[in-house]
């Protein structure tokens, strides 16, 4: 009855799970995007690297760089609107604090589609925001909100700010204050003891929340969608129209295997410069 | 210990209502009035099952993926009849199950698409036309596809998220068949096409007529069906026929090739074409009906009105979508690129 | 003084930036008007049409049972497993490590993708049990990690005595482990119900037919960007998600006197 043992039945199914649902199927989309298409049955058993050619022509090139564009704005934009509210929210009482991170949290908690939604009713033309800046004559025609880029951003950075606002929050909540006290006593202002103390310390979690925005944001399709109007083109998007709509198996497995390498890649200097980061502090 | 009883009591409903009597059907969204599904429901106690889609291509992509099973009526448009046909994706249907076939109308059936006619049955057909705001664009100078190019129409136009129906429009204003296969043609069409992309706000097949709506756009192709619904809620929304011809399409009901509850398409299929419930459906979602019996019955108004039942001479200037064989891949790639640019 | 009151408006104008669309919604699902913005007059139809719109409650009743489901299994698969990596060594554990990091680090598009082969490969029909054992592998991860950084802060000696005094691998997990780490683990079930209840990426992929979900219903809802139906949705699951997390904390308030 060894084999029945809580020790062998724990490894063994966690083993079996993972391969059946990680190896496997990542397995799939690596030998596929090494195949070629089939009109009938999506993939034939050809071996090929026209997948790969494809992805070189410039105009992927551009839909690449276009969405880590976009998620790279979103980020900043999201770090620059979370940084303060942390800071700030750091000095208010411990039940304060809980309080404002459960209200950061629920909207969290309701579907992230429906909050889109909601965005489009604000957005467009006659929605909330142009109808109330016309009423009150700052402007006088509605403004060209809905189905551009500056849409998709505010639905980005809308859904994925409690991400960065959380990491951020376990990280400032840990600064000791004692450091920045004997910064003050020390003649250092305000701004001075922000970036050498405050901002290197909290270092981690900038970087924690960045990866965690970042990350997901390249593969939300469905808010450039609705926001974007199927206009703009990106990676998202377009892995899904190749699965999807055009058919194209292959071509789509190789779009994922590029991005999973590029978030790979990211989250290995991610790794490293924490462990960078580490030895600083720790020395 | 507790948490498997919970689990198994969970997993019962699931399994005791895997024998209900049920119909899945698989369609565009807004294209069946919800009370025809709960009439039928009341009548024949079938359970239907409603998912929608927004485009042929993902309606043909989620048949393939899934191999003909899963839904049991799906309403492919003309070219897809063919496409799925050739694929054995479609169920052969027995006519004899399907009394109120004698209604539909003859001039729709019997097409290349479908020569027997044993594959598809006709549910309604429409237009793709000039859709207008009038509120903010002069209606008189809307005639033809190429107005949408003008220059002060930037930003303000909205295209069908259709691959089809915008190269059609793109092949017209050049003077091409909107079913051309050459590849040079297909190409001025992209090229064409490029140049109206500064004029485009978005590409939308889900409901198109919100953003008209909502005053994102001015001007744009847009379903006859849709313009109607649009200009109930806004008078101020017109529909146009261009002068190089309307597109012209026809969706028909099909049964995939391996669907489960085939007796119970048959009985669907049979109840929407009776005529009093083929003229509830036009009447509600703005599109023509196939069924000639219920143009007999239809309210005067909606059967005058021109933005649904166009004249003859419309449709002869319109043209049908026709499959385009294998440069409908060439057609895509030039697609995707319009996408990106 | 006025640093201070800049810094409250300041959390403020977040908090709002956060709330606006879905109090926005709220408003609006009182409207009685179908498609326009402007307000015309109060009414609770839409919250009647909701009602009667079987296929949304039965999509979202589909949604429950996966989510309570999947959440339940995985939060059962990533405690055996975090508590076989971090008690146990065999040699290939690096490598499990580096294939619960893939889930993680995949967009969920490429996971939905990959698992859409997984079943065509084994010809697997969509649907119910597609969807839950999708729901299963995604948030398992997840679990596995809340659950093991937990572990990493438990008293080894005491699962060290345990073991001393004869007490059996599974002994020591039901009774000494478990218990310690039940705080993680209600946590990761939640984050497994949340994630599953609201994935749209990986369910729009294996998803089949003949099992609907919430999700997928409102994106193809959204889409049509219309009628308040779903107005009085959003306004509804709102109000379920604060009154679920007003419990919770409620619970750990009480639980902190007890």
């Amino acid at each position: 009855m060894k084999i029945l043992s809580f020790k062998y039945f724990s490894i063994a199914l966690a083993s079996v799970w993972l391969i059946i649902f990680t190896l496997f199927p990542n397995f799939f989309i690596l030998i596929v995007s090494f195949l070629e298409r089939d009109e009938i049955n999506f993939i034939k058993p050809v071996a090929t690297l026209d997948n790969f050619k494809t992805l070189a022509d410039p105009i992927f090139l551009s839909i690449f760089i276009k969405s880590l564009y976009l998620s790279s704005v979103t980020t900043l934009l999201c770090l620059i609107l979370s940084y303060p509210f942390v800071l700030i929210t750091s000095k208010f009482t411990e039940n304060m604090k809980k309080i404002l991170l459960l209200l950061v949290i629920i909207p969290f908690w309701t579907s992230s589609l429906i909050r889109t939604y909601a965005l489009i009713t604000i957005l467009k033309a006659n929605g909330v925001i142009n109808s109330l800046l016309i009423s009150l004559h700052i402007i006088d025609a509605p403004m060209n909100i809905l189905y551009t880029d500056v849409a998709v951003f505010i639905g980005l950075t809308y859904t994925l700010l409690p991400f960065m606002i959380i990491p951020l929050f376990v990280s400032v909540d840990n600064i000791d204050y004692q450091l920045i006290e004997a910064a003050y006593d020390l003649g250092a202002g305000k701004i001075r003891t922000l970036y050498s103390i405050i901002i290197p310390l909290t270092l981690p979690g900038i970087i924690a929340g960045c990866v965690l925005v970042f990350l997901p944001s390249l593969g939300l399709f469905y808010i450039p969608d609705i926001l974007g109007g199927s206009k703009s083109m990106l990676i998202g998007n377009l892995i899904k129209n190749q699965f999807l709509i055009t058919m194209n198996w292959p071509l789509g497995s190789s779009i994922s295997i590029l991005l999973n390498l590029v978030l790979g890649i990211l989250l290995f200097i991610y790794y490293k410069s924490l462990r960078r980061l580490n030895k600083i502090v720790t020395d | 210990m507790r948490y498997i009883l919970i689990l198994f009591l969970l997993f019962l409903p699931l399994v005791s209502s895997a024998n209900k009597n049920r119909l899945y059907l698989f369609n565009w969204t807004e294209y069946m009035p919800d009370k025809i599904i709960s009439a039928f429901e009341k009548e024949t106690g079938i359970d239907v099952i409603y998912s929608t889609y927004d485009s042929n291509e993902v309606m043909y992509s989620k048949i393939k993926i899934l191999g003909g099973k899963g839904y049991d009526i799906v309403f492919p448009s003309t070219y897809y009849i063919s496409k799925m046909r050739k694929q054995n994706l479609l169920h052969k249907i027995d006519l004899s199950k399907i009394s109120n076939f004698k209604y539909l109308n003859k001039d729709l059936l019997y097409k290349s698409f479908d020569p027997e006619n044993r594959y598809s049955i006709p549910y309604l057909w429409g237009t793709t036309g000039i859709g207008c705001n009038s509120k903010y664009v002069n209606t008189d100078e809307i005639k033809s596809w190429n107005d949408l190019w003008k220059k002060k129409y930037k930003g303000k136009v909205l295209l069908t998220d259709d691959l089809r129906e915008v190269f059609t429009v793109g092949l017209r204003v050049l003077g091409y068949s909107g079913n051309d296969q050459n590849r040079d043609h297909i190409n001025e069409a992209y090229e064409q096409l490029k140049r109206l992309l500064p004029n485009v706000k978005l590409f939308a097949s889900d409901s198109p007529k919100q953003p008209f709506l909502n005053n994102e756009v001015y001007l744009g192709m847009l379903w006859n069906g849709e313009a109607y619904m649009a200009s109930r809620e806004n008078p101020y929304i017109k529909y146009i026929y261009p002068e190089e011809g309307a597109i012209i399409w026809v969706d028909s009901m099909a049964i995939p090739s391996k669907a489960k509850n085939i007796e119970n398409a048959y009985r669907f299929i049979d109840f929407v074409l009776r005529p009093e419930i083929s003229k509830a459906i036009s009447e509600e979602l703005g599109y023509a009906t196939a069924n000639t019996e219920s143009l007999k019955i239809m309210n005067d108004t909606i059967r005058n009105n021109k933005i649904i039942y166009p004249d003859n001479e419309t449709i002869k200037n319109g043209e049908f979508q026709a499959d385009v064989g294998d440069s409908i891949l060439f057609y895509e790639n030039l697609w995707e690129r319009l996408k990106i640019e | 003084m006025k640093t201070t009151s800049l810094k409250i408006f300041y959390i403020f104008f977040i908090l709002l930036f956060l709330y606006i669309p879905i109090i926005t919604l709220i408003i609006y699902s009182f409207n009685d008007a179908t498609y326009s913005t402007v307000w015309s007059g109060f009414t609770l139809k839409w919250y009647r049409h909701l009602a009667e719109n079987d296929q949304l409650i039965n999509a979202a009743l589909n949604s429950l049972i996966v989510a309570i489901l999947s959440s339940t299994i995985a939060v059962f698969l990533g405690t055996i497993t975090s508590v076989a990596l971090y008690r146990y060594s065999f040699y290939w554990k690096k490598f499990l490590y580096y294939l619960i990091f893939i889930v993680l680090m995949s967009p969920d598009i490429v996971m939905g993708i990959s698992w859409l082969m997984l079943f065509s490969f084994f010809n697997l029909d969509l649907g119910f049990l597609t969807l839950l054992l999708s729901h299963i592998a995604f948030s398992f991860p997840f679990v596995a990690i809340v659950i093991y950084s937990r572990l990493r802060g438990l008293d080894k000696y005491i699962v060290e005595a345990a073991y001393d005094l004869g007490a059996g691998d599974f002994i020591i997990f039901r009774y000494i482990i478990f218990p310690s780490i039940l705080p993680a683990v209600i946590t990761s079930w939640l984050l497994s119900f949340t994630l599953s209840m609201d994935d749209v990426l990986v369910s729009f992929f294996v998803a089949g037919p003949t099992f609907d979900i919430l999700p997928l219903r409102i994106y193809s809802m959204v889409k049509l960007g219309v009628k308040p139906d779903i107005n009085a949705l959003s306004a509804i699951i709102f109000l379920f998600t604060i009154i679920i997390v007003v419990i919770t904390q409620l619970i750990s308030w009480d639980k902190k006197r007890g």
